[in-house]
């Protein structure tokens, strides 16, 4: 019996028996990894000195850089949700799509593109827009399990939209640029908006009664949507044109910024008169000014040379800190809270690295690595055979266990298999990224399940939120299906130079 | 067993007090990479010592805050099975877990890490970069806080114990209230 | 008698996506294996499968692996002194440092150094006159490096500083998109067939040479010296073997992908630039500057920055004589 080839097997085994045990995920990796450890030491498979590469392997944990925006990206998005500029926001859409049937569904999907391109942790959307946007849809006449899909699914947009932890996790363990991983992301980022878009205009063709648009008497400003909405448009015509005339001119970045804000306050001017006759217009531009600062701040920090990708999720909690303060929102509970929050969610993510590479450094002392790329490139099919045992391996573990622990132990073992097949790791790591997003709503352990239960009104039943997530589930497996085939445009776009 | 909770109070004390000094550098270090970023843009002024110093704090927050979290229940569990044992068998599950799995992943961190950090300060090691920071310390902080980390692990399994046996009706308040 | 069947594992400081200086480690467990007749293995590893790659000079030392493959300069801030085993501003190219630590003194310099460490070193590679690195502006005079801000690690970061720059270590995953949005201003990296893979072309078409910080970097073998001295002679000899073939395997091959890859760079509108003459200067008279105020601080940089600068002196009154007489008459006319 050769116990040297059954040793990797062996470890799997007792990875999955250890973290069933309900014992914390970061002390039962270790564990594994320190008992094989003993053991590969004990049958001289390899010398105990093999261990002493812990503290090398920790250190470089702790001198990333780039996993800095964990606890950045987090902070960030804690403040946001207290701030009250999501309510704002939902409320001014709500009212502003709200005589449409399915109204109050787009707004939701698109305050969660706004939200998602402002915040990179996906716990921040699903709150905001479970404890503002659920009961108003209810009040309304919302199928429940509508209201609490379209609600998950915006919310996930959070992670797939630049800039987004998950993003520059994947990117991290790739070894891939977190710039190019952002531009990658944003054909399948785009594509699952517009997706959740026509998926909702769908639901309100065949099934109107789960969609009711409002009623007449919920809306104060009835018969202003239309010219708000064409004023809104007005300004997107106009930032648009300033920032191409800004390009066309070859400005520098921030002048080109100033030029941007000067053509929009211009405009502003214009429309003046009529801003003042429109009440919802101006609620409507003002709860619109906070998410655009915030955008700024996180990627327009980045696009102007400003900031790297990191410290723009510091530009964000120094953003969300001014906004809540501006909202009178923030008091020292808030700011206390959500600095121990994030400083807990930062020490067990950590803390799951560091177990995770224990285990991976017993599992390549035992020569796991070889036969991980054995198993990996003896399946059939080649690169499709692979790439499609990955997604369906990565669909599955979204099930049981989440994101940070996907990314930890299981993408550097699947990266061995990518790099033996010669495909592209950015590509690779996008695959997994918008395939992650399903993660999120696939219960029993969706995060984003959680979160929304959490925040969901008694009425909502745990079905509901379970069952209304699948449709959602389904679109974002298309998204991946299309990332899939697109697979030469997503690169030329994201390595070129663009924007140069 | 007073001398264990007692053991274990003063642990957790110690615990507390680590983990709330630790909670304000989220802050701060987010206010430092911002700063950073606009010194660099604003002022083209910026150092290695600031870049090294924001891992340094995020070092710190995730090294001295792994006790912190174990003492709030905060490392992620997979609760599939765990959710539906009673109480006693949870106990159960986190002294096995303690002893099997936490101690000895701590203990052999801190053997680990103890003459690589004391050789680093024997020779005052350096960054190796201009206008770095001291390596030395960072690097003792690694046995440092697995010791922290195997302290506070010892006061969960005296209170688990002190549970189990009687001595002490609920391990965690704080989390019972929760429930409640 | 049959010798024993012995395994090692290296760690390398690169990825295996940069192949020629990864390469190297290759070539040397190959034909240690071949040598031994199978039986004394080396597994190489890329960074970070075992430790990071700048972890390596204390997994070697710790004998946590019996071999590592890196460049010494990365360890500075153990020892300032180290630089001069891998290269320092101003120093020497790869062929005189070859002489330097074959025949003149330099690896028994060395090997009284890494023995404080528990460590023996090998010559392992060089990777030539590296280029000066991706500006996204053209650099005309001194003033311009002033507040530029520049990746730069190590000793050619002390040495730009001292000319204005600021340099900044950022996160791998940060520089790329960093150096796009003119986050930073320029980076260094080492010469165009490891260049290109990483693209900077794409975003700073202002490519400059030389990289005087690094005109002929030399790496190393790091063996750990217990495991070293438990080595059979014949083991001892076949290593040796294999790493000096290991070390002109590289300079070899890094010359021969060099040019073309420089020409796609030129096709893709990269645009070539020399460092002006007064930039040099000034960098020359810093890198001095900053030589001898280590020299005092310290007794052993002191003896090994004598030892080099000696040897240097006779080797550059020698390389420009023949060397470069032909050399500046038959490189510009082809
Ligand atoms: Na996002
Ligand atoms: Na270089």
């Amino acid at each position: 019996m050769d116990l040297y080839a059954l040793m990797p097997p062996l470890m799997f085994l007792a990875l999955i028996l250890f973290l069933l045990s309900g014992y914390p995920v970061a002390f039962s990796l270790g564990a594994v990894g320190m008992v094989f450890g003993f053991l590969g030491i004990a049958l001289d498979l390899f010398p105990a000195s093999l261990l002493g590469a812990m503290p090398d392997r920790i250190f470089g944990i702790m001198s990333n850089q780039l996993l800095l925006a964990i606890p950045f990206f987090t902070l960030m998005g804690i403040l946001l949700e207290k701030s009250g500029l999501a309510e704002d926001l939902l409320d001014t859409m709500g009212r502003l799509f709200g005589p449409l049937r399915g109204g109050l569904a787009l707004s939701v999907v698109f305050v969660g593109a706004i939200l998602g391109a402002t915040t990179g942790v996906v716990a921040a959307s699903v709150m905001a827009m479970g404890l503002i946007s659920l009961p108003v849809m209810l009040k309304y006449g919302y199928n429940p399990r509508f209201a609490s899909g379209v609600i998950l699914g915006s919310a996930t947009l959070a992670q797939i939209i630049p800039p987004s932890v998950v993003l520059i996790v994947l990117a991290d363990q790739l070894g891939v640029s977190v710039g190019d991983m952002y531009k990658a992301a944003l054909i399948p980022s785009l594509a699952t908006v517009l997706l959740y878009f026509l998926y909702v205009i769908y639901v309100a063709l065949v099934h109107p009664r789960w969609v009711p648009a409002l009623p007449k008497e919920a809306r104060p400003e009835a018969g202003k949507e239309l010219p708000t909405a064409f004023a809104l448009l007005s300004y997107l015509l106009v930032g648009v044109g300033s920032w191409r005339l800004g390009e066309f001119l070859h400005l520098p970045g921030w002048l080109e910024g100033l030029e941007i804000l000067l053509g929009l306050g211009l405009w502003t001017l214009f429309l003046l008169p009529w801003i003042r006759t429109n009440p919802l217009l101006r609620k409507a531009l003002l709860s619109m000014v906070p998410p655009l600062v915030l955008i700024f701040l996180v990627l327009g920090t980045v696009l102007i040379g400003l900031a790297t990708p990191t410290e723009a999720g510091a530009m964000g909690v120094v953003g969300a800190l001014v906004l809540a303060a501006l909202n009178r929102r923030l008091s020292f509970q808030v700011l206390y809270g959500a600095m121990e929050g994030t400083a807990k969610l930062t020490a067990f993510v950590v803390f799951i690295l560091i177990g995770s590479t224990l285990f991976s450094l017993v599992f390549r002392g035992v020569d796991g690595d070889l036969w991980v790329e054995g198993f990996l490139t003896g399946l059939p099919g080649g690169e499709v055979g692979y790439i499609l045992f990955v997604m369906v391996l990565v669909f599955l573990l979204g099930f049981f266990i989440d994101f940070f622990e996907i990314a930890f132990i299981a993408l550097p073992l699947l990266a061995i298999g990518a790099d033996a097949l010669g495909i592209d790791k950015l590509w690779f790591g996008l695959l997994v990224g918008v395939n992650l997003q399903t993660s999120f709503l696939t219960p029993p352990f969706g995060f984003a399940l959680f979160y929304l239960r959490n925040v969901a009104p008694k009425e909502v039943r745990t079905a509901d939120i379970y069952l209304g997530g699948i449709p959602f589930i389904l679109l974002q497996l298309l998204v991946l299906l299309l990332v899939y085939f697109l697979r030469e445009p997503i690169l030329n776009m994201a390595y070129s130079g663009f924007g140069q | 067993m007073r001398f264990l909770l007692g053991l274990s109070r003063a642990i957790d004390v110690l615990t507390e007090g680590v983990g709330r000094l630790v909670v304000w550098l989220v802050l701060l270090v987010a206010l430092l990479s911002a700063g950073n970023a606009i010194l660099r843009y604003g002022f083209s002024y910026s150092s290695n010592a600031y870049l090294e110093a924001q891992w340094y704090m995020f070092s710190l927050i995730f090294l001295l805050g792994g006790a912190y979290a174990l003492k709030h229940n905060a490392h992620v569990r997979i609760d599939l099975l765990y959710d539906r044992f009673s109480r006693r068998t949870q106990a159960w599950i986190d002294v096995v877990g303690t002893v099997l799995f936490l101690l000895p992943m701590a203990l052999g961190l801190i053997y680990l890490s103890w003459p690589w950090a004391m050789n680093s300060l024997s020779i005052r090691e350096m960054s190796p970069d201009v206008g770095g920071l001291p390596r030395w310390p960072i690097k003792l902080l690694v046995p440092f806080s697995f010791g922290l980390l195997a302290l506070q692990g010892l006061s969960e399994l005296i209170k688990r114990i002190a549970f189990l046996t009687g001595a002490l009706p609920s391990w965690s308040p704080e989390e019972e209230e929760e429930v409640a | 008698q049959a010798q024993p069947t012995i395994r090692w594992r290296l760690a390398s400081s690169f990825p295996k996506s940069l192949d020629t200086i990864y390469g190297a480690a290759e070539v040397l467990a190959e034909r240690v294996r071949a040598l031994t007749g199978g039986r004394f293995q080396i597994r190489p590893y890329q960074a970070g499968e075992i430790v990071p790659g700048l972890q390596v000079m204390d997994a070697v030392q710790q004998g946590t692996v019996e071999v590592g493959h890196t460049a010494s300069y990365y360890f500075v801030g153990k020892a300032q002194v180290l630089a001069f085993d891998t290269s320092v501003p101003f120093g020497l190219t790869a062929r005189q440092q070859n002489a330097w630590m074959y025949f003149g003194g330099g690896i028994e310099l060395f090997r009284s150094i890494f023995a404080d460490f528990g460590i023996i070193q090998f010559p392992g590679g060089n990777t030539g006159a590296q280029m000066g690195g991706w500006f996204r502006k053209e650099i005309r005079t001194l003033a311009d490096l002033r507040g530029l801000k520049m990746r730069i690690p190590g000793p050619g970061g002390q040495v730009m500083s001292r000319l204005g720059v600021v340099p900044q270590v950022l996160a791998g995953g940060d520089i790329y998109p960093a150096l796009e949005r003119g986050t930073i201003d320029a980076t260094e990296w080492v010469n165009p067939y490891d260049d290109e893979k990483l693209g900077f072309y794409r975003v700073a078409k202002n490519y400059y040479y030389p990289g005087f910080w690094e005109p002929g970097a030399m790496l190393v073998f790091y063996v750990n010296l217990r495991e070293w001295q438990r080595l059979p002679k014949e083991y001892q000899q076949a290593f040796e073997v294999a790493a000096a073939e290991a070390n002109q395997w590289m300079m070899a091959k890094y010359d021969q992908v060099n040019g073309p890859a420089l020409q796609r760079l030129l096709r893709n509108g990269v645009r070539l630039r020399k460092w002006p003459n007064e930039i040099m200067q000034a960098a020359q008279k810093a890198a001095f500057e900053w030589f001898e105020e280590e020299a005092a601080k310290d007794a052993t940089y002191r003896r090994v920055y004598t030892a080099w600068r000696r040897f240097r002196e006779e080797q550059f009154r020698w390389f420009a004589v023949a060397e470069l007489g032909y050399e500046q008459f038959a490189f510009p006319n082809v």
